[in-house]
């Protein structure tokens, strides 16, 4: 995963951000009992935003408890778990193994094998609890990489297919939000894998790699992505959360574009030198 | 239509996919504008390389399926706009030309306004000449579909082709306005500064691990 659906902490009140870093540790630590201290290596801000964002729509319990852990051992400090954090907890999982065994199958890169080794017994379980969403994510990442090799100029033809991933993710369960989280996921998916195209464009052209964005004129990337977080916002709307409403709105509308920002920045600053 | 795809790209009409994509990476490289700090020649270049590209794929595509990739995620999910379809008045067409002979256009304009735009793109697919109407049909369908960067890029062209068409400006003004109330409010909050060390140390020491495995 990409780890861009982050929050903008400067505009968050005291209290959004203890519940922002409340959810954050309470995944660190489902993952640690569920997975290993390993998997804790594989934890992304994009499911931080999934336990946050389920969790305020489902009404789930974010009562924070508190403990010390083993990055900071002398300050306690606050968390919370429900049964989104560990759903989450084991989808981080299984992302991360498909993602190397895919990576392994492309490249033949060894690293990669044997990172996918370290998740294969945790992704057996895994597996079994949930066989549709690991079977969605693996056919997703299959079919992303075949359009990639092919070289599809259409950036909506990868980013729709990135997108269904992450519309399956948000999916809990078959209910009167599947839907309506599947729209929203999608288009979430879509914007996050356009903004990584564009980020990357450059180093990609220049290390002759893939990059749906090629014939995309820079100077339109900003309409571009504009017009893709307009329309996840949306999709947004139709959920109608209140729980964590600020928060939420706040990682939706300017913490996503942070790593964007940041990418931006440095190449201006660059181009001064 | 470019006559000679395959000698602009450098490939032989032999080569395969691979070969194809790997050709026209080097080519990208060279004279991609976004390397190239803005040379003209190079951009024109660039724009000649793009298109022989596309036409070499499908017309590959088109001896084997049907037009482009054709997996299951080609035409993105569902309708976001209903039945209505996004674009209110669609299809007023004939204050700028007589119409005398049937037209697949007609075809394309009927699905558009049923909000088929699934048909619409098929029919579409099957006319070999790409003309202002093309893009503009196709900005509407794919629209219609999700397709957003296929849609902007598609009014964008029409609108070139046919400066002086209002249709086609006012549906490209309305795809760049579809962003343009979340760009607002988006700025409200200013330029997030990353400021990630706010959240956990743990995670630096976690992206630091990523990236020593190469993840």
């Amino acid at each position: 995963m990409f780890g861009y659906v982050v929050a903008n902490m400067d505009k968050l009140t005291e209290e959004e951000k203890q519940q922002y870093r409340s959810c954050y540790c309470g995944l660190c630590k489902s993952l640690g009992n569920r997975h290993g201290a390993i998997s804790r290596i594989t934890l992304t801000y994009d499911m931080t935003f999934l336990v946050l964002f389920l969790s305020a729509l489902y009404g789930k319990d974010t009562a924070p408890a508190k403990e010390r852990c083993m990055i900071h051992p002398l300050k306690a400090h606050e968390y919370w778990q429900n049964e989104i954090t560990d759903y989450a907890a084991d989808m981080n999982v299984a992302l991360t193994y498909y993602k190397f065994l895919d990576d392994w199958t492309d490249d033949r890169n060894i690293l990669s094998l044997l990172e996918a080794k370290v998740f294969q017994e945790e992704n057996k379980n895994i597996a079994v609890q949930y066989p549709d969403k690991c079977a969605a994510i693996r056919d997703c990442l299959d079919e992303l990489s075949l359009i990639e090799k092919s070289g599809e100029l259409n950036p909506d033809i990868p980013s729709n297919c990135f997108g269904e991933l992450m519309g399956e993710l948000f999916v809990l369960r078959e209910d009167e939000y599947a839907q309506r989280l599947r729209t929203f996921g999608r288009s979430l998916g879509k914007f996050i894998y356009i903004m990584d195209a564009c980020m990357d464009l450059k180093d990609d052209i220049e290390k002759e790699h893939y990059n749906p964005m090629v014939t995309t004129s820079s100077e339109n990337f900003s309409t571009i992505l504009n017009l893709l977080m307009a329309d996840c916002t949306e999709k947004y709307k139709q959920l109608l959360i209140s729980r964590d409403k600020d928060l939420i709105e706040n990682i939706l509308y300017s913490g996503i574009w942070t790593k964007y920002e940041a990418v931006k920045n440095k190449r201006k600053e660059r181009q001064k030198q | 239509m470019i006559s000679a795809p395959y000698k602009v790209i450098g490939v032989l009409p032999t080569a395969s996919d691979e070969e194809i994509a790997k050709a026209y990476r080097k080519m990208a490289k060279k004279y991609h504008p976004d390397v190239n700090h803005g040379a003209p020649e190079a951009a024109k270049r660039m724009s000649e390389i793009n298109a022989a590209y596309e036409q070499i794929k499908s017309e590959k595509a088109s001896r084997k399926s049907g037009g482009g990739y054709s997996g299951p995620t080609a035409y993105g999910g569902g309708s976001p706009f209903g039945q209505n379809g996004p674009f209110g008045g669609f299809g007023s067409y004939g204050n700028s030309q007589q119409r005398s002979a049937y037209s697949e256009f007609d075809t394309v304009r009927h699905y558009i306004r049923a909000g088929h735009y699934r048909e619409a793109l098929n029919v579409l697919d099957s006319i070999p000449t790409r003309s202002a109407e093309w893009y503009y049909c196709s900005a509407v369908a794919n629209a219609g579909i999700g397709n957003k960067i296929t849609a902007l890029e598609h009014a964008r062209r029409a609108v070139q082709m046919e400066p002086n068409n209002l249709e086609y400006q006012r549906v490209l003004q309305q795809i760049v306005n579809g962003g343009s109330a979340y760009q607002q409010q988006s700025q409200g909050y200013g330029i997030p500064i990353i400021s990630m060390n706010k959240i956990c140390i743990g995670l630096c020491l976690a992206n630091l691990c990523c990236k020593i495995c190469g993840g």
